[in-house]
């Protein structure tokens, strides 16, 4: 298992996997600072 | 998050599992505009359109993350017209945290959903009875007053 959840950080490729997944997108909006 | 409840292995697991998972930083600022995003962490479950079905704004911890998520799904399972699949989504939020507050969410959409999931008039007071019973300060206990 992964230590740690696999981000995306291009939305477009994530509505392309969740097409062929079925899956539904987990879209987070972080400020890193 | 990213401190606390990104690196929970529950969380992490749940979420390989559900979604596929994508971040985006607050200086997107197109990102931001199209989805009238303007505090963090905000969280959005979207479809392959990318068409919001559920929205959390600010920190959760680990248990209430992946209840608020599972509600988030079962709201895409409901709204794509998944029923069974929304059903049972909920029913995990219910039975698996309990204490959660996503609990009342989870309790009021099967229920209340007035088109398709659940159309006749007992369950639905049923479900008014159950979330003023146990969740009276709850917002969808006061929502649930229109079933």
């Amino acid at each position: 298992m992964a230590m740690q959840v696999c981000w995306l950080d291009n939305l477009a490729k994530a509505l392309e996997t969740s097409a062929r997944t079925k899956k539904p997108v987990l879209l987070d909006f972080y400020n890193p600072q | 998050m990213g401190a606390v409840t990104y690196p929970d292995k529950a969380v992490i697991d749940f979420v390989d599992y559900n979604f596929i998972p994508v971040q985006v930083q607050v200086t997107d600022t197109a990102l931001m505009q199209k989805y009238n995003v303007s505090w963090t962490p905000t969280i959005l479950v979207l479809d392959a359109d990318g068409k919001e079905h559920y929205r959390s704004v600010g920190f959760l911890a680990p248990g209430e993350f992946i209840a608020a998520m599972q509600v988030g799904k079962g709201r895409y399972y409901l709204d794509t017209e998944q029923f069974p699949e929304a059903r049972a989504m909920f029913e995990e939020v219910i039975s698996q945290s309990p204490e959660a507050n996503a609990v009342p969410e989870a309790i009021f959409f099967p229920g209340g959903h007035p088109v398709q999931a659940h159309p006749r008039p007992k369950p639905l007071r049923e479900v008014y009875d159950t979330l003023t019973a146990k969740y009276p300060a709850s917002d969808w206990s006061q929502t649930g007053r229109a079933l």
